[in-house]
């Protein structure tokens, strides 16, 4: 008798710690949280180019891979690249802000004719771009002039560490992209309103955390304010 | 009635004797013969059977028979004393002329059921060496601990071991799992069954679930280096499984569970002696099915684990054909078949990836055991094992491949080893063998395979009363990797009768794999490209050639072509064995692990097309180091209590020089909640990806015997460890990505029924229903109900 009570007792002693085992709640993992400020546009899984890939050697392409596609703030407008015809209408136009170029559409340009290895080069638009490693929301002025002009971020896309331009790493571990927090740019378009831009990822759905080496991508997400009555104010909250 | 159930179990030796008249005996001797078995009515071999005053002793043989003939009649006391099992006394009374016949079933010692450390003594009938006399230290898992549990997959019996975790491997796809032990991952663990090294590895994750735990015997679990017993891969330690072998008396078993995810477990056993006890076979079926399951609902439909269906069927037989000569045979084939879904998106934008798995392993083994009237014992073993693995992964929308891989592996291997004890106190193992190794891959495959021979001797010696040492020595040679020797030495001091100090040393090697060396593979989705060692120079030369180079990297190509070392270990084992009292024991044990030359990828070229070329290089040294300890406590009869906890760091010494000198990405850290920057200081280094700091299991099981059920709750933590370097500066700092720490509860309750003929088990894995996105192999609550029923004579 005596024992089952004191088995009892132990058995309330051994269950305490599951009172303490923390049950996972389920927390709000809601990816778009936080990220529409009523001001900016926020684009949602834009499909890149999820038919590439970076081809098999031994077939001998010489072509990339993936097809450019641009895109415009002012409508939200994505244009694919798809021949030389749709490349001879575009790309030397001063009608799109952004290119997304590269393996996986991973590397972004703004549109600057000037710029030899800029898909635009050749063209009359002039947007320059600079790097800002502060979160978006507190990005409330577009820098200077001169920084715009001394800037010399070209291409955006793989930063190799942490000081380097781009705006993701590449976890050679698990061979996934991480997208740079809080790191933003303030850009000079090609009608000379200012704008600032965050590329928040490239796998579909926006996962806090790649978990699977096929996740689904080149699914672009991003946000973007633009100033319309032409002044430096980018100011969103 | 009451009584009598509580004597059978509580397993008291049953005892009968027969006197039993024989002919040949005559004038003052007698004799007397018998047989010990376990409760569950299983022989153990190897048991030493005394009788007292005149200290005749005997050995029981495999199938747990022992004689003692031509002893003087008379009043005797046997003794007998075996690790894992109560000791043991009674008296027999030798009459002349007559072989008295007597049956010992042995009671289990209550620590054996323990999770933590387990000790129990089964003479080898696959191996020389005895792997619990190894100079590391050694937890064995029993049967019955395995059963208690109520687990199917042998991961999860290991991941409630204290300091043992499962873990994913993002970079190796969704279906790359492994072990990790003392903070070594599951490249450096070798997986034996019968001693036997099992092969068939995914980025270097050997997938415990491929592994039933029914007919299971038991689990050897060593931690360290143990290149010594068993050769390159066992860099950081061993499993070894342990099949069902031998058999008194025919029986079978028949069982089957049931429960969440549509967990199917069913296995059908037998067992049986043949030819007057000469001969015996086991047999075994098991088939084994799961939905799989999800832990990212909120990002993707399908699953995260893989659903799959099992197939094995494994079986042992041995026969005595002389006194002194035995052969056997064990046989295993398994199979699994896998399609899992995974479906990202909705609507126009769904992708669905269909990935299929396909496994055949085989593992076959012929042994003859001889023993020379010299007392020389001798083992001479072939064996055989083959895997297969065909993998894919298709987009269904878009009919896209985004990888497959064909893999086979074809070990065949040689082994012939003795024993000798040449002096009472001092037993001597040695022996030689060979192996060869075939790989084919659709990326590549090296003609003629790799051979391997090796040579060992090991020693075990009881220098007196008080001490005890294990030492040995190996030698491998490798046709295209040179030759390389182990040395191991572990050393017991039994200080008081209580208190026992122990200390080993070992060191450990691993030649680089086929992959590291030979294959060269693209990965299109991340477009880069890896080049074995062995290649680099003349597939860099290639491509340059064919104009697909834009730059290499000259003085590092110049270094690493060719010359991929293999990865070193040095293992320390120190610690002590407290027992103050019959239902307390206390271990406590301190490791360091120094790993050196641990092969990881560099970038050595880019390409015009593929952006970046990599290959394999050798880092400097890293170190696993921690203390472990555990407590086993039964504060009255049929309750056990058992506690673990391992405290763990894991850290690159190259690591840490670079950013004591500041060298280039480690050089500083970025708060990626600021965006700002900050110089990094050693201590921002938390260690390598995947180790949790602390980790800790608690055990508690109880018997009421009058219901003859069975109940045990066990809880395990594991504390938080890192998934991915956020901040891109090369190593883990507070501002990466961490998994939670967090607690387990699993629990299980079996009442048995029919006079033990049918036991019925209910089993909750994960009550608490813990799931993260970041462990995708964890399930939630599994709640399982199964039956089994033993075929048996009473």
């Amino acid at each position: 008798m005596n024992t089952t009570k004191s088995t009892y007792r132990l058995m309330m002693l051994l269950l305490l710690p599951l009172a303490f085992a923390s049950c996972k709640k389920d927390e709000d993992l809601d990816p778009w949280a936080g990220l529409e400020d009523g001001k900016s546009t926020l684009i949602k899984d834009l499909a890149g180019d999820t038919n590439g890939s970076m081809g098999d050697e031994a077939e001998g392409k010489t072509k990339k891979g993936f097809d450019v596609f641009l895109f415009r703030f002012s409508d939200k407008k994505q244009i694919w690249l798809r021949n030389a015809a749709d490349s001879a209408r575009w790309l030397k136009t001063d009608e799109w802000d952004l290119a997304f170029t590269g393996p996986y559409n991973s590397e972004v340009f703004v549109n600057k004719g000037s710029y030899e290895f800029n898909p635009g080069y050749g063209g009359p638009a002039t947007s320059a771009v600079v790097q800002l490693d502060k979160a978006y929301n507190l990005v409330n002025d577009a820098p200077s002039d001169g920084d715009f002009e001394q800037s010399d971020v070209n291409k955006i896309g793989w930063a190799s560490d942490q000081y380097a331009n781009g705006w993701f790493f590449y976890s050679l571990d698990t061979h996934i992209m991480i997208p740079i927090k809080n790191r933003t740019y303030a850009i000079q378009l090609p009608d000379g309103k200012y704008a600032k831009l965050e590329l928040i990822t490239a796998y579909q759905g926006n996962p806090p955390e790649v978990t699977n080496l096929n996740w689904p991508a080149p699914y672009f997400s991003f946000r973007y304010y633009v100033q319309q009555d032409g002044s430096k104010n980018l100011r969103t909250q | 009635m009451k009584l009598k159930a509580i004597i059978y179990c509580q397993m008291l030796m049953l005892l009968s004797i027969s006197p039993n008249l024989i002919q040949a005996q005559s004038g003052i001797r007698g004799g007397l013969n018998g047989g010990v078995s376990d409760a569950d009515g299983r022989p153990i071999a190897g048991a030493i059977i005394q009788l007292e005053p005149d200290l005749h002793q005997a050995q029981t043989d495999d199938k747990g028979n022992f004689q003692f003939k031509n002893i003087i009649v008379g009043d005797y006391t046997l003794k007998t004393n075996n690790l894992g099992y109560q000791p043991y006394n009674t008296k027999v009374h030798i009459r002349v002329g007559q072989q008295a016949t007597l049956s010992i079933q042995l009671k289990p010692n209550e620590t054996s059921l323990e999770a933590v450390v387990v000790q129990e003594k089964v003479a080898a009938v696959d191996h020389l060496l005895d792997i619990q006399r190894s100079a590391m230290p050694v937890t064995v898992i029993s049967r019955e601990a395995i059963a208690q549990m109520g687990s199917r997959r042998l991961d999860e019996v290991l991941k409630e071991q204290t300091g043992i975790a499962v873990v994913n491997d993002i970079g190796g796809g969704a279906r790359a799992v492994g072990v990790q032990m003392q903070g070594f991952g599951s490249d450096y663990v070798m997986i034996l069954i019968d001693g036997q090294p099992m092969v068939g590895r995914n980025s270097g994750n050997f997938d415990l679930s491929r592994i039933s735990v029914s007919n299971i015997e038991r689990i050897e679990i060593i931690k360290g280096a143990s290149s010594c017993l068993f050769g390159s891969e066992a860099l950081g330690g061993a499993i070894n499984v342990v099949t069902r072998h031998g058999a008194i008396q025919p029986q079978a078993l028949a069982s089957l569970r049931y429960g969440s995810l549509n967990i199917v477990d069913a296995t059908l056993e037998g067992e049986t002696p043949f030819h007057h006890q000469r001969g015996s076979v086991n047999l075994s079926a098991n088939y084994y099915r799961t939905d799989g399951f999800n832990t990212d609902p909120r990002f993707m439909n399908g699953t995260t684990a893989p659903p799959y269906d099992d197939y094995t069927v494994q079986g042992r037989a041995r026969y005595r054909l002389t006194e002194t000569s035995t052969i056997g045979t064990s046989a295993r084939y398994a199979l699994r078949k896998s399609y899992m879904e995974q479906i990202f998106g909705s609507g126009d934008s769904r992708n669905t990836a269909g990935d299929s798995q396909d496994i055949t392993d085989v593992n076959v083994s012929l042994t003859y055991d001889k023993t020379f009237s010299s007392g020389l014992r001798s083992i001479s073993r072939y064996y055989l094992t083959r895997y297969i693995s065909d993998m894919s992964i298709l987009w269904q929308q878009s009919g896209t491949q985004a990888s497959a891989e064909k893999f086979a592996q074809t070990l065949h291997r040689f082994e012939q080893q003795f024993a000798y004890s040449p002096v009472r106190n001092l037993k001597l193992t040695g022996g030689l063998g060979g192996s060869v190794e075939q790989m084919d891959n659709r990326d590549f495959n090296v003609p003629g395979g790799l051979w391997s021979g090796f040579g060992y001797l090991q020693g075990d010696w009881r220098i007196n009363e008080r001490v005890d040492a294990v030492g040995g020595l190996r030698y491998d040679h490798h046709n295209s990797f040179g030759g390389r020797l182990n040395p191991s030495l572990g050393l017991n001091y039994h200080i008081l009768p209580t208190l026992t100090f122990k200390m080993a040393l070992g060191s450990g090697f691993k030649t680089p794999d086929y992959r590291q060396r030979y294959q060269v593979f693209m990965n299109p989705v991340a477009n880069y490209l890896v080049i074995g060692a062995e290649l680099l120079r003349e597939t860099l030369e290639d491509m340059k050639d064919a104009g697909q180079i834009s730059e290499i990297r000259e003085y590092l190509v110049n270094q690493l072509d060719q010359n991929l070392q293999a990865e070193k270990s040095l293992s320390f084992n120190g610690g002590f064995d407290f027992t103050p009292s019959q239902n307390l024991k206390i271990n406590v044990n301190a490791f360091y692990h120094n790993l050196y030359n641990q092969i990881n990828s560099i970038r050595v070229a880019t390409g015009i097309s593929i952006r970046d070329i990599y290959t394999y290089e050798n880092l400097p040294e890293s170190f696993n180091t921690g203390l472990e300890g555990s407590v086993a406590y039964s504060p009255f009869t049929n309750m056990d209590i058992t506690l673990g906890y391992q405290y763990l760091v894991t850290k690159d010494r190259g690591v840490m020089d670079s950013i004591r000198n500041g060298t280039g990405a480690y050089a500083s850290i970025r708060d990626n909640a600021t965006g700002l920057f900050r110089e990094s200081k050693l201590s921002d280094y938390f260690g390598l990806e995947n180790r949790s700091r602390h980790m800790a299991n608690l055990r508690v099981a109880y018997r009421y015997t009058p219901w003859d059920m069975t109940a045990n709750v066990r809880v395990s933590y594991r504390g938080k460890y890192g998934f991915v370097d956020r901040n891109n500066n090369r190593f883990l700092d507070r501002y990466d990505t961490f998994v939670n720490g967090h607690f387990l509860v699993n629990a299980g309750v079996e009442k048995k029924l029919m006079k033990q003929h049918l036991s019925v088990q209910l089993t909750a894995d994960n009550m608490m229903d813990y799931t993260d996105r970041l462990m995708p192999g964890q399930p939630g609550r599994v709640l399982l109900l199964g039956l089994t029923y033993r075929f048996y004579k009473n």
